[in-house]
């Protein structure tokens, strides 16, 4: 039965934290087809025949030519080598009517792999081998041989081995040490993310695990040591590839697939939407999916709404409502519950066998209505209400005959209604546009209808107000209103009227240009600081000169007054005084044109203290003269008194 | 009025040039000189702008202190004043008014640009 499984991630992704998850990766149709294809590719070896065949079987799909298949077989198996009687021995199995006839030597070989010393791949293939044959085989010796195994191996493949192992031995062995591995190689598993566990050897190993623990709890009748979140982990992980790099890969999937839909314990359950989780009146049924791993119909199941509540006011609106079957697909009329249009949470359960795990789904329902518009009535208004308004009715989809005139002094005002189609019920939906289109200019303003307390949508342009969106250009304006929301099936764009709007103080209509944002702009030219304006050269030259002229005055003063430098001593302390001075004003000099302070404090300190040095001692000397001149004068005085 | 003014500044002028000692008259002179300076400065900048501001600040700061200092030196020289300057001979007042001036020029050139 092949039917169409449509992937619907968003459905399935739809998880609420608070409940138990549902699988977010699955296997399609198209992916369980392409499993086929890259099993049924040409054998080229035992083992990839091995892989093939068995690997087929297990999706339930037998080899075409499957004489053709057992020849090959034949013909390859190397009766010498354990790996390849275990090849052989499985691939004929799963082929009907294929027998290999078995040597006593080969028997032996087989029983005696069987112990401590080979590894548990050996003993593995030898005890696969040899219950496929149908040749006897101590169980006793396996487990012991295993349990050795599994404490000198010890990586997750040997243990996974030795599951699958124990799965063919005898059901009164004792095989509880190994049944236990199920539960430490769980505790091995890595957590990703909360959705996904896999071992960190690959998904190869994870989907060989899942394989053997399920066949090993199948052959003893326990519950596997896996909770139901960890097998839908586990379930997304092994199905998130839907291309596999190699035939092992491709098999441990189609096993672990196996295993997962047809065990005794734990059935994951898929549920998918066909199509999109829509309802309307023209497609009233709500249609699901459900099936196992290996996307194969239960048709065993019972699909049952436990609960429908609008996402917006959180009333119920069905409970405990069933889903009715009808050719492997799971239905229900949704539209008999007269739901107002928009979104529903609905709650799913699978029930019917205790297997399933992941059977409570959430699904999101979005409920679609056709819109319709009613007394659209169009209106001039005066402002100050001196004259009545004129109302003019239209109806949907024809065009007002007469276009309507609105200058300064008027505003044009629009009402209508929003029901449902079906049920006459009012709506609101999210867009409701009013677009006034200048067919000269090309130029469109679009503004909002709101509606009031009654659902009534009303719209008013008032000229004078809005004529900075019209850009004060006057003209006849097609007037649309476009309706539109999720939930509605035929959004509307209608061109209701011809509206011819007058502005005051109108500018000559030009052509909109198109926004020049994105053109370049005019280049800015930077403008440096300009110097200050300087004084004409011949002015500062002149007050130079006038500044320095009082130098002129004060030596002909001086010159006048009798100054002069009769007393000038030449000792050595007054010239280098004098040479300290002038080398302390040339080096005020240098210091404006050349040097900095750090250079000019050096400088002066090597000369100032010259100076000082020099200066103190000529004062010294010229102090002493003069108090030595004062006293003979005033011992001359003394002296002419007497 | 005008008469008593006329009267008292050529009293004053008779009195200065009669009783000062020469030494101080060549001070004066210099202060004469350094507050010619100074106003013929200002004079510029309140004519043409103060377009190097800090030149014109400089210079005008120049003859400022120059002419403070000088008028230091001539009371701390001014035989007169003898009684309040006991411990500073006026050589001392002189090497003051000079290390005064090394300060002062250092100042300005720094700040003439």
């Amino acid at each position: 039965m092949a039917h169409l499984c449509l992937f619907s991630l968003l459905v399935l992704s739809l998880v609420i934290k608070t409940q138990t998850l549902t699988p977010s990766h699955h296997l399609t149709t198209s992916d369980v087809a392409r499993l086929q294809a890259v099993l049924s590719q040409p054998l080229t070896d035992l083992k990839s025949a091995y892989y093939s065949v068995v690997g087929l079987s297990k999706l339930g799909i037998f080899v075409a030519d499957a004489d053709e298949t057992c020849r090959f077989i034949k013909s390859n198996l190397d009766p010498s080598s354990v790996e390849s009687l275990f090849y052989a021995a499985e691939a004929s199995q799963a082929l009907s009517g294929c027998e290999i006839s078995v040597s006593n030597d080969t028997r032996d070989l087989l029983l005696a792999t069987v112990s401590e010393d080979s590894t548990a791949s050996q003993i593995h293939q030898s005890v696969s081998a040899l219950s496929s044959l149908g040749l006897p085989l101590a169980s006793q010796e396996v487990v012991s041989a295993l349990k050795a195994r599994i404490s000198k191996e010890d990586n997750v493949l040997a243990i996974v081995l030795a599951l699958q192992t124990a799965s063919r031995l005898s059901q009164q062995a004792e095989l509880g040490d190994i049944l236990e591995e199920i539960e430490d190689l769980a505790a091995r598993l890595d957590d990703l993310g909360g959705l996904y566990l896999q071992f960190e050897e690959g998904l190869e190993a994870t989907a060989l695990f899942v394989s053997a623990a399920y066949a090993l709890s199948d052959h003893v009748d326990m519950e596997p040591p896996l909770k139901e979140d960890q097998v839908i982990q586990l379930v997304n992980s092994i199905f998130s590839k839907k291309s596999w790099d190699s035939l092992s890969e491709a098999f441990s999937v189609a096993s672990a697939a196996a295993a997962l839909s047809n065990n005794r314990f734990h059935v994951p359950v898929i549920v998918s939407a066909q199509g999109p989780a829509a309802v309307s009146h023209s497609h009233p049924f709500l249609q699901l999916q459900v099936t196992d791993v290996l996307c194969q119909p239960l048709t065993s199941a019972t699909v049952l709404v436990e609960s429908a509540s609008a996402v917006t006011s959180k009333s119920a609106i069905l409970s405990q409502a069933p889903f009715t079957l009808r050719d492997g697909v799971f239905e229900l009329n949704f539209m008999d519950n007269q739901p107002a249009s928009g979104y529903y949470q609905f709650s799913v359960v699978i029930a019917g066998d205790s297997r399933f795990v992941a059977n409570h789904v959430e699904l999101k329902v979005k409920v679609s209505t056709r819109v319709a518009i009613n007394n659209m009535d169009l209106s001039v208004v005066d402002k100050d209400q001196s004259i009545g308004p004129k109302t003019t009715r239209v109806e949907y989809p024809t065009k007002a005959k007469a276009s309507f005139m609105a200058d300064s002094h008027q505003n044009f005002a629009m009402t209508f209604q929003l029901v449902d189609e079906t049920t006459g019920v009012e709506l609101t939906p999210h867009q409701t546009f009013v677009r006034l289109h200048n067919q000269k200019t090309g130029q469109e303003v679009v503004f909002v209808a709101e509606p009031d307390s009654k659902n009534l949508y009303k719209f008013e342009l008032d000229t004078a107000e809005r004529k900075t969106e019209f850009d004060s250009i006057s003209g006849t304006y097609a007037l649309y209103l476009m309706v539109g929301d999720a939930t509605l099936e035929n959004p509307i764009l209608w061109n209701v009227a011809d509206v011819v709007l007058k502005f005051l103080d109108e500018e000559a209509p030009s052509t909109i240009q198109a926004k020049t944002l994105y053109t370049p702009k005019p280049e800015i030219q930077h403008l440096f600081r300009e110097p200050e304006k300087k004084p004409p050269t011949v002015v500062s030259n002149t007050f130079t000169a006038l500044v320095l002229s009082p130098f002129l005055l004060l030596l002909i003063l001086w010159f006048k007054l009798g100054a002069n430098i009769s007393n000038f001593t030449l000792s050595p302390s007054t010239i280098l005084f004098h040479i300290g001075h002038a080398a302390m004003l040339g080096l005020m000099y240098v210091y404006w044109t050349h040097l900095n302070m750090f250079q000019t404090l050096k400088y002066l300190a090597i000369i100032g203290s010259l100076t000082f040095l020099a200066g103190n001692r000529m004062l010294a000397q010229k102090a002493v003269k003069r108090i030595a001149a004062e006293q003979s004068s005033r011992l001359a005085k003394y002296r002419s008194l007497r | 009025m005008s008469n008593s003014v006329i009267s008292v500044i050529s009293r004053f002028l008779e009195e200065y040039a009669s009783s000062t000692p020469n030494k101080l008259k060549v001070v004066d002179a210099y202060l004469l000189y350094i507050m010619m300076t100074g106003a013929l400065q200002f004079l510029y900048c309140l004519l043409v702008g103060t377009f190097p501001f800090n030149s014109f600040l400089s210079g005008f700061i120049s003859c400022v202190g120059s002419f403070i200092l000088a008028v230091c030196l001539r009371i701390q020289i001014n035989p007169q004043n003898k009684g309040e300057f006991l411990s500073i001979s006026p050589e001392r007042a002189f090497a003051d008014f000079l290390f005064a001036h090394t300060v002062l020029h250092l100042v300005v050139i720094n700040f003439i640009g």
